[in-house]
């Protein structure tokens, strides 16, 4: 078992590398990419900052909980794809049949699968979160420790839900646009504070919608130095990873191969 | 007459080939049902926490539409970069270049005729959704008019920067990350997440004569209140800055054309 685990994080290491060497074959482009999701998220803390210098708080939120929930989800949403690049397109290659080049090794499939692909513009966010947060934000060694913690869950919150929200393109064919659009979701509640929601928003937000685990226990858990919360990130975020693998195997049960002819790259 | 009348038929093709892909809309309503439910919390809350009636000079229902408008703007813009981009790399510039026609009026008449469509999809489905949350607003003809008036100049100023950032793959490695930075600034300058009158103070008068708020801005804050002073003033800065960005398409284009080497057979 440890063996096999071992081989599993050292084809990892292989596939980043790989990967890493073939986005940087067009290192302008790898660059520009990069800087530009790392803009792209600066100026969603612009207006974030705009909106704040107007109204200081928010529903018990200030501008350096909204700082926190950008940094925490931003490097945490780059983490679950910049090395597992495929989950993002998971569900377009299950609709083209494109699983077939991956179920030919001798390798479990959908970590192998998952690792194929590496991100440029992904980097962009892991940098930009980590700066985020260490700039602005000024943490201590105990909140920056916290903090590293949950960004790996928020990673595994990210990783499962693409995962789960591809694996929908087994039962429905083109998913790829209802996928999309539920990702999107996701997303999007994932960068505005939970308290602006309340009741039934609520419920979808731990539930079809799993960005509280994102937008609530992570700040809460660095706003209050608390390692309870901290652990219902990382256990909604564990749930949520371990429902996307079992809906993802389940489903492969009634894939189709495809007779596309076409060479991997 | 004839030269003209054959770019308004582009436009129309163009138009009619995307009412082919109907099923966007309804990725469209989610998209846009969840933002603006979003945006209803986010402004209701700040509404409610500071006890206004207004702010930044609109009631909560004018803000939702302000909005909505803004949306329905933004999310109409076809990818323009990134297709002349395509022609540039791919050689199909070439191709476009033996028609008897202008190749940026060509662009320009097909982006209005797709955009004009996505436009008036969105903001069917958006005023519906901002009915369904806050109830209609004082809608006027006049008003409607003097909006209606402002959107083909702020189309026609967008598309303009966009094709100028396409032209920059003459010599770019890649401009995916321009176009992401020009779309992030029209987002935040442009006051399609805040009306500029919630801008710092400092800020508001550079804004305002930025083109961004010409493009979003203008149109949106025309459509909940109306004023004759404010479309002349809005008419000015699009005339102006249309003026300056159009020379530098232009120039750009005429040195680009310099750089096209055909070989044929």
């Amino acid at each position: 078992m440890y063996k096999k685990l071992q081989s599993y994080f050292r084809l990892a290491g292989a596939y980043t590398v790989v990967g890493f060497k073939a986005n940087l074959e067009y290192r302008g482009a790898f660059l520009s990419q990069m800087i530009a999701m790392f803009l792209n998220d600066s100026v969603w803390l612009v207006f974030w900052i705009i909106f704040f210098t107007r109204f200081p708080i928010l529903k018990g939120w200030n501008v350096n909980d909204v700082i926190t929930l950008w940094a925490v989800s931003a490097a945490g949403f780059g983490m679950a794809h910049a090395c597992f690049g495929n989950a993002i397109s998971l569900a377009g290659l299950i609709t083209r049949g494109q699983l077939d080049n991956w179920l030919i090794y001798p390798r479990a499939l959908l970590p192998h699968l998952l690792l194929g692909k590496v991100t440029a513009t992904e980097w962009g966010d892991i940098l930009f979160g980590y700066s985020a947060y260490l700039l602005l934000v000024h943490p201590s060694l105990s909140d920056f420790a916290l903090f590293v913690f949950l960004t790996f869950a928020v990673a595994v919150l990210f990783l499962g839900f693409s995962i789960l929200s591809g694996s929908l393109a087994f039962w429905l064919g083109n998913a790829e646009n209802v996928c999309d659009q539920w990702r999107f979701a996701m997303i999007t509640f994932s960068t505005y504070p939970a308290s602006l929601f309340d009741g039934q928003a609520k419920l979808f937000l731990y539930t079809i919608i799993p960005a509280g685990f994102c937008s609530y226990f992570p700040v809460q858990a660095l706003k209050e130095n608390s390692l309870l919360y901290a652990s219902y990130s990382m256990l909604g975020a564990l749930a949520v990873f371990v429902l996307g693998v079992v809906a993802f195997y389940i489903g492969l049960r009634r894939y189709e191969s495809g007779n596309m002819l076409e060479m991997r790259s | 007459m004839n030269a003209i009348k054959k770019y308004f038929f582009v436009a129309w093709i163009a138009m009619r080939s995307n009412l082919a892909y109907f099923s966007e809309v309804s990725g469209r309503l989610i998209f846009l049902g969840v933002v603006l439910f979003i945006f209803l919390r986010l402004w209701q809350v700040t509404f409610g926490e500071n006890g206004a009636k207004t702010l930044g000079g609109l009631t909560l229902a004018q803000m939702l539409w302000y909005l909505t408008v803004t949306e329905a703007i933004i999310l109409s813009s076809p990818p323009v970069a990134r297709l002349v981009d395509q022609d540039v790399r791919t050689g199909a510039l070439s191709v476009q270049l033996t028609r008897p026609l202008y190749y940026p009026f060509f662009c320009l008449f097909t982006n209005l005729g797709e955009r004009f469509l996505r436009f008036f999809l969105n903001l069917a489905v958006g005023s519906v959704i901002a009915y369904i949350f806050v109830g209609p607003i004082n809608f006027r003809a006049d008003g409607l008019a003097l909006f209606l008036l402002s959107v083909p100049l702020a189309f026609t100023l967008d598309f303009s920067v966009n094709f100028l950032i396409g032209l920059g793959a003459f010599w770019l490695e890649d401009t995916a990350g321009l176009t992401l930075i020009y779309s992030r600034i029209l987002m935040i300058f442009g006051g399609m997440l805040i009306p500029i009158e919630l801008f710092p103070e400092w800020l508001q008068p550079a804004v305002k004569w930025l083109p961004f708020s010409s493009v979003v801005y203008g149109p949106a804050h025309l459509f909940v209140k109306p004023d004759l002073a404010e479309f002349a003033l809005l008419l000015l800065r699009q005339t102006s800055a249309l003026l300056v960005i159009g020379i530098a398409v232009y120039w750009v284009f005429q040195t680009a054309m310099r750089r096209v080497f055909v070989n044929g057979g």
